[in-house]
């Protein structure tokens, strides 16, 4: 059934900017649109690149905040998460914790 | 005020849970000469109707539904004493529930066992994770019109299916009408399994026991 | 399909059972619901033009719908994964894969923007003596996932009622009338429960997990509700966590019946009042649920869903992430939800109800 949303109208998670979206709403409440300005905006991209697989594509990979392949030395997890808080200006708590751990 | 102001007044009385309120107006009934029969019937269960309609659109909380339902016994206490012995209100019928053996979940089974006493039944609640045995004996031991059972994992309601049989092996299944209910369970499973009646809610459990005893 | 000058369409009921219908029963069935759901939750009934928009998605020739393009939103899942996992009560396939594992699938498969960890035992009472083994799994998938990650659990205030916790059945003292045995039960076991979860979410805003769900709150009725919502205030003045509260149904059951949150009586609240308990607690996210009728067709209760939902989603300031899985949104009570339906009630809740996600 999951699959059948993602289709229908899920924005596509790590294919696309699905995940970034969904951190403004986590992190800063963001309803929907304003949560996609944010990120368009952090992104420099229009909103109607947000959830297209193929622009998204090249610029996860050209800011290297992860992206859905399994690509060899690509940001993965907590390093790509550390670049996403770093993009969108947020406090990611795994991160957070990773430069505790740092110091 | 005339009769059909007294009925609509009993009505809101039992809406209100005004035990009070209700007791009165039974006394006024009878004073004014009425039917206690018809005052009850369309009167009083009509108020208990419309706070069943109300709990089931959130409006009222089930302790609210069991105290308009003691103002109704309060004021059908007052009426029945009035009627011949032979048409006193007797029980409405006497109905056995449970929760399928595997299955925790009672909430919803809970609910329909208020209701069903609040509308006369005599009810033997079985509890929950009951074993199919179990609901088999105690139909036998109390002479039980209507065994309702409740699941809600698609693996329990297999014993739904399975109570019908054994019910029928214990050669009680024509005597006894079956019900069913859960979150699962559908009309096409209790048409499938052979079952007298599916309810989706509490205040249609009720109806359709009502139903399957008059019936 | 056509038979005669009328033109049938190929449908479903709330169970998930295939039908005919015509264009016009469908209308019907569509103004039926909204109708239904205006006057259950006292709401305003969908617009012409929406209605006119769930009769074209509900007679379109296709098997699958989507959203125009733009209109995406924000996709996740509650039950951490144990669609894999799990066994049928779960509605799990028994796939043999780790919750870890499960949790990678749906982000680089399922391709879902959050996911969730939790116990195979999705409350919060069998998590409490385990605890650092949940810890320590969200921890690992914190480590290699991109997605946010929640920790999830029930509140299922029923568990600590007999026979699985030490107080007294409020399911059994009702039908007897023991109406304040009732009421004293749900409030020594919500305190309890309310301590349960306060101290299992710090624990796991310890290890850095990015949010903690409050799955099906209110199962239990309103009892439920208001333990879920006083942890949601403890946690959202104390930690960093990301609150989701998501409901069990469209109304919270009167089980106590007199309790309050900030002044207002919890039982018999519909979507557009919860929203406002969950936002005035301090949640991030609220999870919208309405039932699934399944004597009703998918348009009723698709129309019926969105609805009430869009209701709740005019007056939220918080994001709505309204609840489609099965029996629930408007998709069929089926252990194998039809893609056809599940479709038309994520396209119909996102375009009219203007969801910020599912």
């Amino acid at each position: 059934m999951p699959v059948a949303h993602a289709l229908a109208s899920g924005m596509g998670g790590i294919r696309t900017a699905g995940d970034l979206v969904a951190r403004m709403q986590l992190h800063r409440k963001m309803r929907l649109p304003q949560a996609k300005e944010y990120v368009a905006e952090k992104l420099g991209v229009g909103l109607d690149q947000l959830a297209d697989e193929v622009s998204m594509r090249e610029l996860r990979e050209d800011l290297d905040i992860g992206v859905i392949t399994a690509v060899p030395g690509a940001a993965k997890g907590l390093a790509a998460k550390s670049r996403i808080a770093k993009l969108l200006d947020i406090e990611i708590a795994s991160v957070e914790r990773l430069k505790e751990k740092m110091r | 005020m005339n009769e059909q102001e007294i009925l609509e007044a009993t009505a809101e009385s039992i809406i209100a849970a005004d035990e009070e309120k209700a007791v009165e107006l039974a006394r006024q009934a009878l004073d004014m000469g009425l039917d206690p029969n018809r005052v009850i019937a369309q009167g009083f269960s009509e108020g208990m109707k419309q706070v069943g309609d109300l709990f089931e659109r959130g409006q009222r909380s089930l302790p609210e539904v069991i105290i308009a339902s003691e103002a109704m016994v309060a004021a059908v206490d007052i009426l029945s004493e009035a009627l011949p012995e032979d048409s006193q209100s007797k029980k409405v019928g006497v109905a056995l529930l449970g929760t399928i053996e595997g299955d925790v979940h009672d909430i919803g089974k809970g609910i329909v066992a208020t209701l069903l006493r609040v509308y006369g039944f005599q009810v033997h609640d079985l509890g929950r994770d009951v074993p199919l045995d179990d609901f088999v004996a105690k139909a036998k031991e109390v002479d039980a019109d209507i065994v309702g059972s409740s699941a809600l994992m698609t693996t329990t309601m297999l014993g739904q299916k399975a109570l019908e049989q054994k019910l029928r092996d214990a050669g009680v299944r024509d005597g006894i009408r079956t019900m069913v209910g859960g979150a699962v369970v559908t009309q096409y499973w209790a048409d499938k399994i052979g079952a007298d009646a599916y309810a989706e809610d509490a205040q249609e459990a009720v109806t359709k026991a009502l139903e399957l005893v008059e019936g | 399909m056509k038979g005669g000058a009328i033109t049938r369409h190929r449908t479903r009921m709330g169970d998930g059972r295939v039908v005919e219908m015509s264009t016009d029963e469908i209308r019907a069935d569509i103004e039926a619901g909204t109708e239904d759901a205006a006057d259950k939750g006292q709401i305003e009934p969908l617009t012409s033009d929406e209605q006119d928009y769930i009769l074209e998605l509900m007679t379109a020739p296709y098997r699958v719908v989507a959203v125009q393009p733009g209109n995406e939103v924000v996709l996740t899942d509650d039950g951490s994964a144990g669609a894999l996992y799990g066994p049928q009560s779960s509605s799990g396939t028994g796939t043999p894969v780790s919750r870890e594992q499960a949790i990678r699938v749906y982000e680089r498969g399922f391709c879902l923007d959050t996911m969730e960890v939790g116990h195979p035992d999705y409350s919060f009472r069998p998590v409490k003596p385990i605890v650092p083994m949940e810890q320590q799994t969200i921890e690992s998938v914190l480590q290699s996932t991109i997605i946010p990650i929640y920790y999830g659990a029930m509140p299922n205030l029923a568990l600590y009622y007999d026979p699985d916790g030490p107080f007294g059945n409020p399911a059994d003292f009702l039908p007897k009338a023991m109406i304040k045995e009732a009421r004293e039960a749900q409030v020594q076991a919500a305190e309890v429960c309310r301590r349960d979860m306060i101290y299992i979410s710090k624990k796991m805003a310890e290890v850095g997990a990015d949010g903690i769900n409050f799955d099906t709150t209110a199962s239990a009725g309103d009892a439920e509700f208001l333990a879920t919502l006083q942890t949601v205030e403890e946690l959202a003045n104390t930690t960093d966590l990301s609150i989701e509260v998501g409901m069990a149904s469209e109304f919270v059951l009167g089980m106590h019946g007199e309790l309050e949150y900030q002044g207002k009586r919890l039982a018999g609240m519909y979507p557009h009042d919860q929203v406002k308990m969950v936002e005035a607690a301090g949640a991030h996210v609220f999870g919208p649920a309405v039932n699934t009728s399944t004597r009703r067709s998918s348009a009723w209760n698709i129309a019926r869903a969105v609805a009430l939902t869009k209701a709740c989603s005019q007056v939220a300031t918080i994001p709505v992430h309204a609840n489609v899985g099965m029996g629930v949104g408007g998709v069929p009570m089926s252990e194998t939800p039809p893609i056809d339906m599940v479709t038309r009630a994520s396209v119909a809740m996102v375009e009219i109800a203007r969801l910020d996600g599912l």
